[in-house]
């Protein structure tokens, strides 16, 4: 095989955008040096991928979604001159040339007003952007506030039980977590070291049954000062089920049964 | 054979999406609206499994509309419109997962403020038409070995690299890589074979 069907045959992963890195580094300059077969390979392959859209579940967007749409575009159609047949200067009486005229001022007046109208939309939907984008923020502090909320009950409930996780390494600070039999469970620690590049942090649940598999709770990260808290609504096994939570490192996107030893394991009692 | 269904380009038809394209570029509203009523389904149904919530997959549908209001004049009138308004529909998608994600950086590297796609579509995308060849992509992917296809969901839909499914997967990288090409390849054979 030459270098040229070695190329060709990562045009599909490139189009669907799949290709690591370095893979996508040499592709781009073979792409770069003019070669033309592979050129038409890749529009045909990224017509191709366009194609895997009709795997997603059918779904209509709202009514209002097209409203707002169209309001939006007619509030931005710019104005245009208003087309008047032409009329031959012999056959006008002077009196009509007067009515011309009053129109052309008027026109001339209306072409002002529409423009400083424009001019008074536009600002009218810098203001709607700005506060569309205010909205969102205060969605998102809204959302966090009610995460927040559900944690401090789970974490002041009488009925949860604090389970203790004590790291593999002991320079590692230890994690705790709180299970409540309704609410779910919350996990959190401090001055936890960030995963690797393009890695996770992710929690399990460890079956009392012999032979029982781990079940994948949550994925997450630390932030910057190593402070993280995580939680589950709802765990796939119940408390009295259960021999232990644990923490692995795993790939971003998290793992669907661990792939390496825990890095945090606490007993369930 | 398929090459014999199809007439020679001078005699070609104009689109009925390239003629709302035309009128889109002198501002015409109503054509506007007749391509959003042709279009905005698919666009959302895209967008909404992407992200997996109603109402921030409509932003990004109506970002992606208005991108098409605005720019208009940089959409070549020959090429498929749909293909373009699905990309730019799935890079914005993605790119709203960035937020969740450092995987979208990957992403970034390569992302592109107007998508070059699909600069020419296949002869065979005009030998059926839209609602059967839907119907063919889901047939066709759907008859894949369920690992194979769950490899190329996640490419699509999740915009993960092939290191990242095999790691998702368990399954050794080369496996997976034969998988999303072989894939996409027996989807293009299928899709040539119904023309």
């Amino acid at each position: 095989m030459n270098s040229h069907d070695q190329f060709r045959e990562l045009i599909e992963a490139y189009a669907i955008g799949s290709l690591d890195a370095a893979d996508r580094a040499q592709l781009e300059a073979h792409l770069a040096s003019g070669c033309a077969d592979c050129a038409n390979a890749l529009e045909e392959a990224r017509w191709l991928v366009s194609q895997l859209a009709y795997l997603a579940p059918d779904a209509a967007p709202s009514d209002m979604l097209k409203g707002r749409l169209l309001q939006t575009v007619r509030a931005e159609i710019p104005g245009g001159p208003e087309r008047l047949s032409p009329v031959r200067a012999a056959t006008v009486p002077w009196w009509l040339w007067a009515g011309v005229a009053a129109l052309l001022v008027f026109s001339v007046y209306s072409a002002w007003n529409e423009q400083r109208m424009h001019s008074e939309v536009a600002n009218l939907q810098r203001q709607a952007e700005t506060q569309r984008a205010e909205r969102q923020k205060v969605e998102q502090e809204l959302a966090t506030a009610k995460v927040q909320a559900h944690e401090a009950m789970i974490w002041g409930d009488p009925k949860s039980v604090k389970i203790m996780l004590p790291a593999k390494d002991p320079k590692m600070p230890q994690l705790e977590a709180m299970w409540h039999p309704e609410m779910g469970i919350c996990v959190r620690g401090w001055k936890v070291p960030s995963p690797g590049e393009r890695r996770v942090l992710q929690l399990w649940l460890i079956p009392k049954k012999p032979g029982g598999k781990p079940m994948p709770l949550v994925t997450f990260w630390p932030d910057a000062s190593g402070t993280f808290s995580a939680m589950v609504e709802n765990p796939p096994g119940a408390m009295s089920d259960t021999q232990a939570l644990a923490v692995t490192e795993e790939p971003i996107g998290g793992s669907q049964q661990p792939t390496g030893t825990p890095m945090w394991m606490g007993g369930v009692s | 054979m398929f090459l014999a269904a199809f007439s020679p380009k001078g005699s070609e038809q104009v689109s009925p999406d390239a003629t709302l394209m035309q009128q889109l570029l002198r501002k015409d509203v109503g054509a506007f609206e007749e391509l959003y009523e042709r279009h905005s389904r698919i666009v959302y149904s895209l967008v909404l499994r992407i992200l997996r919530q109603g109402s921030t997959a409509e932003e990004v549908v109506q970002d992606v509309f208005l991108q098409l209001w605005r720019n208009s004049s940089q959409y070549d009138v020959r090429r498929p419109l749909v293909p373009w308004l699905l990309t730019l529909a799935r890079n914005r998608a993605l790119d709203h997962l960035r937020l969740k994600s450092e995987r979208q950086r990957r992403r970034e590297e390569q992302s592109e403020e107007l998508p070059q796609i699909a600069a020419a579509a296949p002869e065979y995308e005009r030998a059926l038409d839209e609602k059967r060849r839907a119907e063919r992509v889901r047939v066709l992917i759907g008859s894949l070995p369920a690992a194979q296809k769950k490899a190329i969901e996640l490419a699509y839909f999740e915009g993960l690299s092939h290191s990242e499914i095999a790691a998702s997967l368990h399954e050794p990288l080369g496996t997976v890589k034969s998988w999303i090409r072989n894939g996409l390849l027996r989807l293009k054979e299928g899709l040539r074979a119904s023309s």
